[in-house]
């Protein structure tokens, strides 16, 4: 059985169709990116998961249990939306021990004392979250989310709104939650790079439909021909390399994009060969990539297309 | 500990350390009881159990608003800030949710009629001469008519925040009190027994907010979550 499986999921607000025909599973321990442009429906998604809101067609489950019906079940989930979720005179102790109660965790102190070490506000306690930075208020938010161990934890853009720095500490705790917690993570996101890095399966929402689902390795390997960026000591040589490049018969199309070559290759061996003759020509190369195509432009082409529809 | 005294708790806690909300409600305990203990002390003579009456009058109206100010903290804040979505995936029900805010927010609305009542004790014993002290009726009036008018106002004004958009909630904060003060002093003619405190007019206005608290409890059955967070602005 699946983490979280939804079939064919349908969802109107006021007679405008947000989610049409949506079904994807997320495998027990799987980091799942469900990404769109904002009004996507991503958060709709979380939350008619979550049981907040009914589908118009379809069926969700997650962990089997339809959580809309199932007041226990919701005790194994964990949830972060957009405002954190924590009441701000009370202080981040005081906040962790009403949800600790709620959930009715073991040992709440002991957890609490842990998970405020672990995002680095353990010094900071017994302050209201009134008083906290918003990086500091979503790393509380996430304690808050995983206090009670869930098995599946939802975030909805975690990273959104925080500066760089507390981009990254957001991420890597995601990483560490999921290895050393073994969550299953449901992250909501259009922050492309974050996803990239931290995801193992994706799924691309646009115009209220999944325009893609796959494992990040296999979307951004299945760019079609093979292809490699060459970047030359001398950038001045750019044009003339190319030139050279496109009449090597193994090379089926060589243009300078910025300030490197990019050339598709018949096969994916012709590597070395390509750099042989390049330097045999008399370039000097500073360095060779094999190019796959990144997560955001397959993001953007998906989008793309889904607006062209529109 | 339950969910619903963690939850009641909690609200409780919230409530007697938000101060804006504290002192509006000192003000009003204050400012009521002594305003009308001038009416009364000049209006109603020597006789104890039409001061009492009267006393009794006063304090279901405050208790009202209490539980009104109070409801801004545990339902219509939560309710603004969005935290509600959050509090509704916990494996806590959506009554229980709703019970254990209501009774968070009905204490220390009692707390602070039970203040106010003895604020108007004090100020109606001192302007009309007439020490007011253990009368058996008003002390009944106060420990059990009181909290069942208040929990049923917590419990109605909750709902309705729950349920309702934040432009709607606005206008109906107003409907809600001017409507419990109608229907308390249209209880309190209709009563027979005439306008001192006597058994009759307890009885009735008993069975009356025993009958809104269980209005409450239907009208809180049928708020779904969906309701909630579509009104989330
Ligand atoms: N309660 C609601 N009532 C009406 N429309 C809504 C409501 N919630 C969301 N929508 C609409 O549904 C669409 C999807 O919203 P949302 O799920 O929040 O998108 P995302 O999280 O992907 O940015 C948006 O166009 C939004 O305006
Ligand atoms: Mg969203």
């Amino acid at each position: 059985m699946n983490a979280v499986e939804v079939r064919g999921l349908s969802r109107s607000f006021d007679g405008r169709e947000i989610l049409r025909d949506v079904s994807f599973t997320v495998g027990h321990g799987e980091i799942f990116g469900y990404l769109g442009p904002n009004g996507a429906g991503k958060t709709t998604t979380i939350r008619i998961l979550l049981g907040l809101l009914a589908p118009g067609a379809g069926e969700v489950r997650v962990l089997g249990r339809d959580l809309a019906a199932d007041d226990e079940a919701r005790a194994r989930i964990g949830v972060l939306f957009e405002n954190n979720g924590l009441a701000d005179r009370m202080s981040a102790d005081g906040n962790l021990a009403y949800y600790a109660g709620l959930y009715g965790v073991e040992d709440p102190a002991e957890r609490i004392d842990e998970l405020l070490a672990l995002v680095g506000l353990a010094d900071r306690r017994d302050d209201p979250v009134g008083t906290f930075s918003t990086g500091m208020k979503r790393k509380l938010g996430i304690a808050r989310a995983i206090l009670h161990r869930p098995e599946v934890v939802f975030l909805d853009e975690p990273s959104s709104g925080l500066d760089p720095g507390a981009q990254r500490m957001v991420r890597d705790l995601i990483i560490e939650l999921s290895r050393r917690e073994e969550m299953t993570v449901f992250l909501n996101s259009h922050h492309l790079d974050e996803v990239q890095r931290v995801c193992s399966t994706v799924a691309i929402l646009a115009g209220g439909r999944i325009r893609a689902f796959d494992s990040v390795e296999n979307l951004t390997a299945a760019s079609g021909r093979p292809a490699v960026t060459v970047s030359l000591a001398d950038p001045g040589d750019r044009a003339r390399a190319c030139e050279t490049a496109g009449r090597l018969p193994y090379v089926t199309g060589c243009d300078v994009n910025g300030d490197h070559l990019h050339c598709t290759l018949a096969d994916p061996g012709a590597t070395p060969d390509l750099v042989a003759a390049l330097v045999g020509a008399g370039f000097r190369i500073e360095e060779v990539r094999r190019s796959s195509r990144s997560l955001e432009e397959i993001y953007l082409e998906h989008v793309g297309r889904a607006e062209g529809e529109a | 500990m339950s969910t619903f005294r963690i939850i009641a708790g909690r609200e409780m806690w919230l409530a007697l350390r938000n101060r804006s909300i504290l002192i509006s409600g000192l003000i009003f305990a204050v400012w009521l009881p002594v305003m009308s203990a001038l009416g009364i002390a000049a209006g109603a003579g020597e006789e104890v159990t039409i001061l009492a009456g009267s006393i009794a009058a006063v304090t279901l109206p405050v208790g009202v608003f209490m539980g009104y100010i109070f409801c801004a903290d545990a339902f219509l804040r939560e309710k603004r800030d969005g935290t509600i979505e959050t509090l509704l995936c916990a494996p806590v029900s959506l009554r229980r949710l709703w019970e254990g805010k209501a009774a968070g927010v009905a204490v220390p609305a009692y707390l602070m009629t039970l203040f106010s009542a003895a604020v108007t004790v004090a100020a109606v014993s001192t302007l009309s001469g007439t020490p007011i002290a253990a009368e058996p009726l008003l002390l009944l009036h106060l420990v059990v008519v009181v909290p069942v008018w208040i929990a049923a106002a917590a419990g109605l004004i909750g709902a309705a925040q729950l349920a309702l958009g934040m432009r709607e909630n606005q206008i109906l904060g107003f409907v809600f009190i001017f409507g419990f003060i109608f229907l308390i002093v249209g209880l309190q003619q209709v009563a027979p027994g005439g306008p001192g405190l006597s058994w009759t007019t307890e009885a009735l206005l008993a069975a009356a907010g025993a009958a809104l608290l269980a209005l409450a409890r239907v009208i809180a059955g049928k708020v779904t979550k969906e309701r909630i967070v579509r009104t989330i602005p």
